[in-house]
């Protein structure tokens, strides 16, 4: 009975996946009772993460393969704050094409069901089962406007590479669970702990998870699915996609790098401060190129990603700032970039709208406010204070320097390359800007009507994009308390 | 101490300006005039506090008057600490004197989108007073960075032909350098954290400053930290090499974004080496301070030569800007009294100067529609006022003793003359190019024939205006007056001024080879071979006009 109290909050939310499938089948094609189940069961599942979690204590479940610390709880309502935004910002992007949302709603709560599970994982296997649930309703998501060629053809590519890479990592997990005889992750790491001169097959396996993992987060050079699956995706899906799975993936390096892995950070650091580079730099270079903001957004999505791979390189040498870092970097880059993704989506309202730069030309003029709420977004991805991205940036720097003189030279170097890489970013992120105010549109187009639940999700997502950053204490408890969950 | 009545005057004069931004952002689009005064009016009132903020000050009194501080980011020490010593009241004041002018001489030249205009003039004033008013290095940083936004949007939104260009260079430059800069914070409020155990005051300026003393941030650190917040300052005052944005961004501005980029944002990298370079890094501000000296040397021949040869009027007075900034970073990497005090008047001179001579080309730009020096001549006989109060201020600017202009120099080369008369030489013998370029400048524009051009616009060209005066005639008034009594500064900044040489400890004596100058002599006339060779065969004054491919719109 205790296990099914501590699992509650996953099994709810895979109930909830199955209560909107009956609803939608029960009310077919109607938005409203689909949107209220799905809002009000994700409130309801909110709520029970975090009733389950209040304890702050480690509980485990299912003979310890399913754990609930805080890190689970903080991962968890990430996921559940990114599911819901994403619904609210869906509608208005999916009728006008005639996409459903009911259908839309159910693959993503059961993506969701996967990311929690990845943060709630114990064991590598019901690890690497958790990471197949998150991605294969994203394959389904990418491919959700089946009649438009390029998503079609951003579903095949992420499949493709995304099945790929789940079965390096399996691979991976095998030899570990040869090498180690146990695929429970404190087990992993206690057989570890002895600091004994790593086997053939560990160094084969570390370096299989490594590819896997690096093919998850998108890491140059294993990204070369993402510009491609984000551009075909339809907007909000595109959205998801950057922030979603990207979380869960995090997550997953979290429980398994971290965690399971931990005594070998001193092994697999080297291999994380070399992608880190890789990963910001290339991203943020090939960002500059684009004229599809789309397509920038993902490319920058990539140099993201680089910035939270130097938080997890500082944790490895142990500075617990870095992942506390991660952990506020992925927070608030999931609210800056679901926003920014959602004026796309809301500017793409007309059917047949793309993404190019040319459409936000002279923005501020038919839509004032989605203009000024695309600015607040994209200084924020830049970085600029007082904004949830600055501090995330900040917090990421302030570990990768206090590593440094703890004697990591290298750590500095990323701290660096971190603030020259942002420089280069506000290039990109600022000719947007450039566009929507001090452009004028090559025709006139009316405004459009958007709906209440947008302009609500657009509220809620800026205003936590400032309060992230001129308040940031009480999430900084939460990641502080999460952080130690694992400890260095 | 919070102010007279107890009441927060810092953040009142901090904040009323972002009320008004607010309150402005609110109103509707149609009603143009109604956000000008509104605007108008909470600038105003800034002002008026920053005026009572000024007669309540004490400058015989504590160093940091008007101090406030609420805890913020307790997890790292970070708090909302504020305050003014004498440095930072004047460059307050400074800041919202030449504030509600611009926004006064906007009223006229800014007729599209005038809500947002005023919106960001606002939020510009919120920052640069900001940066003044922080004790805390984390909220100096947050305003340093916010000063950016509005500053970006004005010149891109409200600039001329190639604003585009001109605006995401100046953001590029002034983020590369913060960013450095953001990096040596954090890193020096860690090496304090890790020296105290806690996070307590990692942040604050008065324990780093206090920790700086003791030379906690020395040595190679040092050394690293000091080149980060050098390179954020040099490329906002702008110092040579690092100049190339201001140009361009002066250019393109409208007339009121380049007086407050002259009067007050260049301003900023000077108060940082005073605030914060020079007490937190004592060490590494002497290793640095020969070549600080040598690239103010050249800066300051440098903007002279190639202001000498500028057709564009506007260009002219920025690489003017150039040349004056020269002698505040001067003034402060001597390390001595005179000099130190030189740099600051210097400061608050050329921002009254340097503003109100933008403030006269946009009066003639209004006019014409153009500067090109060449078109115009023997405006003089046409619009007499106007070339008086211009040749007012060529004159203040040229030095003339008796104008504000003349005082912060003099007191700079004094400095620099104690410690190296070699830079004090080559220095002054520049202020004679100064008064060159500007009077030839003027003898061009205003004496001679009325030029064709001028003659086919004869019906436009109507004297200044009432608004135009007003908006002058303070600016003239505080040149008479600091020219005549710069004592009234100079007992304000006495107790900046001594604490930063204490900090520094004063007097030890600086060796800059008088081969370093030749050296950096020879760069320079290279420098102007190429500039002036530019010109010769047509490529347009200083050759950064043309923006060419690397322009950002080249990439849609």
């Amino acid at each position: 009975m205790n296990d099914l109290v501590t699992i509650a909050p996953f099994g709810l939310a895979v109930l909830l996946a199955l209560v909107v499938l009956a609803v939608d089948l029960a009310w077919p094609g109607r938005r409203g009772p689909v949107l209220v189940t799905t809002l009000v069961g994700l409130a309801v599942v909110a709520a029970v993460t975090v009733a389950v979690g209040a304890s702050g204590e480690r509980v485990t479940a299912f003979g310890g393969s399913y754990v609930v610390d805080p890190l689970t709880t903080f991962l968890d309502l990430l996921f559940i704050t990114i599911v819901a935004f994403t619904i609210v910002f869906a509608p208005d992007y999916l009728e006008p094409r005639g996409l459903p949302l009911g259908e839309f709603a159910v693959v993503l709560l059961f993506a969701m069901t996967g990311a929690m599970l990845i943060s709630a994982s114990a064991d590598l296997l019901v690890l690497f089962i958790a990471l197949e649930l998150m991605v294969l309703p994203g394959y389904m998501l990418a491919g959700y406007h089946k009649t438009d060629g390029y998503s079609t053809e951003g579903a095949i590519k992420y499949f493709l590479l995304g099945s790929f890479s789940s079965a390096i990592f399996l691979f991976g997990l095998a030899f570990v669970w040869g090498m180690l005889g146990t695929t429970r992750i404190e087990d992993v790491r206690d057989a570890l702990a002895g600091g004994a001169p790593l086997s053939a097959g560990l160094v084969m396996g570390l370096a299989f998870l490594t590819t896997g993992v690096a093919f998850k987060i998108a890491a140059v050079p294993f990204h070369y699915w993402t510009p491609d699956a984000y551009q075909g995706s339809p907007t909000p899906v595109t959205g998801y996609l950057s922030v979603g799975p990207k979380g869960g993936a995090f997550a997953l390096i979290l429980r398994l790098f971290a965690e399971a892995l931990g005594p070998l950070s001193a092994d697999w650091v080297q291999v994380v401060i070399v992608l880190a580079v890789l990963t910001m730099t290339l991203g943020n270079l090939v960002a500059l190129t684009q004229t599809n903001v789309k397509r920038m957004l993902a490319y920058s999505s990539i140099a993201h990603t680089g910035y939270m791979l130097v938080g997890l390189a500082a944790f490895a040498v142990g500075r617990m700032e870095g992942l506390e870092g991660l952990l506020y970097y992925g927070a608030a880059y999931s609210v800056m970039n679901l926003g920014a993704f959602a004026v796309v989506a809301a500017i793409q309202r007309r059917a047949g709208v793309t993404s190019g730069l040319a459409t936000f030309a002279g923005l501020v003029r038919r839509e004032p406010w989605l203009a000024a709420l695309m600015t607040l977004f994209l200084l924020s991805l830049t970085g600029i204070p007082p904004t949830a991205g600055f501090f995330a940036k900040y917090y990421v720097i302030l570990a990768a320097v206090q590593a440094s003189q703890d004697g990591h030279a290298a750590l500095g170097v990323l701290a660096v390359l971190v603030v020259l890489n942002a420089a280069a970013a506000a290039f990109y992120y600022l000719r947007v800007v450039v566009y929507m105010f001090m452009r004028e549109p090559d025709a006139e187009q009316p405004a459009l009507a958007h709906g209440r639940l947008l302009w609500g999700g657009l509220a809620a997502a800026s205003v936590l994009t400032v309060l992230l950053g001129i308040l940031p204490g009480p999430l900084l408890d939460v990641v502080g308390q999460a952080a130690r969950a694992i400890g260095i | 101490m919070t102010g007279l009545d107890g009441l927060p005057l810092v953040t009142l004069v901090t904040f009323l300006p972002a009320l008004g931004a607010l309150v402005v952002a609110f109103m509707p689009t149609s009603r143009p005039n109604l956000a000008r005064s509104v605007a108008l009016g909470f600038a105003l009132a800034a002002w008026v506090v920053s005026l009572v903020m000024l007669a309540g000050f004490d400058a015989g009194g504590a160093a940091f008057q008007f101090t406030e501080a609420v805890p913020w980011i307790t997890a790292f020490g970070i708090a909302y600490a504020v305050g003014v010593d004498g440095l930072a009241m004047v460059l307050v004041v400074l800041t919202t004197t030449l504030t509600w002018i611009s926004i006064l001489a906007s009223f006229g030249p800014i007729t599209h989108r005038v809500k947002e205009y005023m919106v960001s003039f606002l939020i510009l004033e919120v920052g640069m007073i900001g940066v003044f008013i922080a004790r805390d290095l984390f909220l100096f940083y947050i305003f340093w960075e916010l000063v950016l936004v509005p500053m970006y949007l004005i010149i891109g939104i409200w600039g001329g032909k190639n604003r585009i260009y001109a605006t995401i260079k100046f953001v590029l430059y002034t983020l590369v350098g913060s960013l450095l800069m953001l990096v040596a914070i954090l890193a020096t409020a860690f090496t304090y954290q890790a020296s105290t155990g806690s996070w307590d005051g990692a942040f604050a300026v008065a324990k780093l400053t206090a920790a700086g003393a003791t030379s906690l941030f020395g040595g190679t650190f040092g050394f690293l930290a000091f080149g980060a917040f050098f390179l954020a300052f040099a490329i906002k005052v702008p110092m040579f090499p690092f100049h190339t944005w201001l140009p361009d961004a002066h250019v393109e501005a409208p007339t009121a974004g380049s007086v407050i980029l002259a009067g007050v944002l260049l301003k900023l990298g000077g108060y940082g080496f005073i605030r914060f370079a020079l007490p937190l890094f004592p060490e590494a501000a002497h290793t640095w301070a020969p070549l600080i000296i040598v690239l103010s040397l050249i800066g300051i021949i440098y903007g002279a030569i190639v202001a000498l040869v500028q057709p564009d009027l506007k260009k002219l007075v920025a690489y003017s800007s150039v040349s004056h900034m020269g002698f505040v970073t001067l003034g402060i990497f001597v390390f001595q009294e005179q000099g130190m005090q030189g740099a600051i008047l210097q400061m608050v001179n050329h921002g009254l100067i340097t503003g109100a001579l933008f403030l006269l080309v946009g009066v003639i730009y209004e006019r014409t529609h153009d500067r090109t020096i060449a078109k115009m001549g023997g405006l003089a006989g046409l619009t007499p006022v106007y070339a008086a109060v211009f040749g007012f201020f060529v004159l203040a600017s040229a030095g003339l003793p008796g104008l504000s202009g003349f005082v912060g120099e003099f007191l700079a080369l004094l400095g620099t003359f104690a410690v190296n008369p070699w830079a004090a030489g080559i220095a002054a013998l520049v202020m004679i190019l100064g008064a060159a370029y500007l009077l030839w400048m003027f003898q061009r524009i205003f004496f001679g024939e009325p030029s064709a051009f001028l003659l086919g616009l004869r019906s436009h060209l109507s004297d200044m205006t009432p608004t135009e005066i007003l908006t002058l005639a303070p600016l003239a008034a505080l040149v008479v007056v600091f020219g005549l009594f710069p004592g009234i500064l100079l007992d304000l900044i006495r107790g900046s001024v001594t604490s930063a040489l204490a900090a520094v400890a004063a007097g030890s004596a600086i060796t800059v080879e008088p081969l370093i100058p030749a050296v950096g002599l020879g760069i320079v006339v290279a420098a102007v071979i190429v500039q002036l060779a530019n010109v010769v065969l047509g490529g347009g004054g200083a050759g950064e006009e043309q923006p060419g491919e690397a322009a950002p719109e080249g990439a849609s």
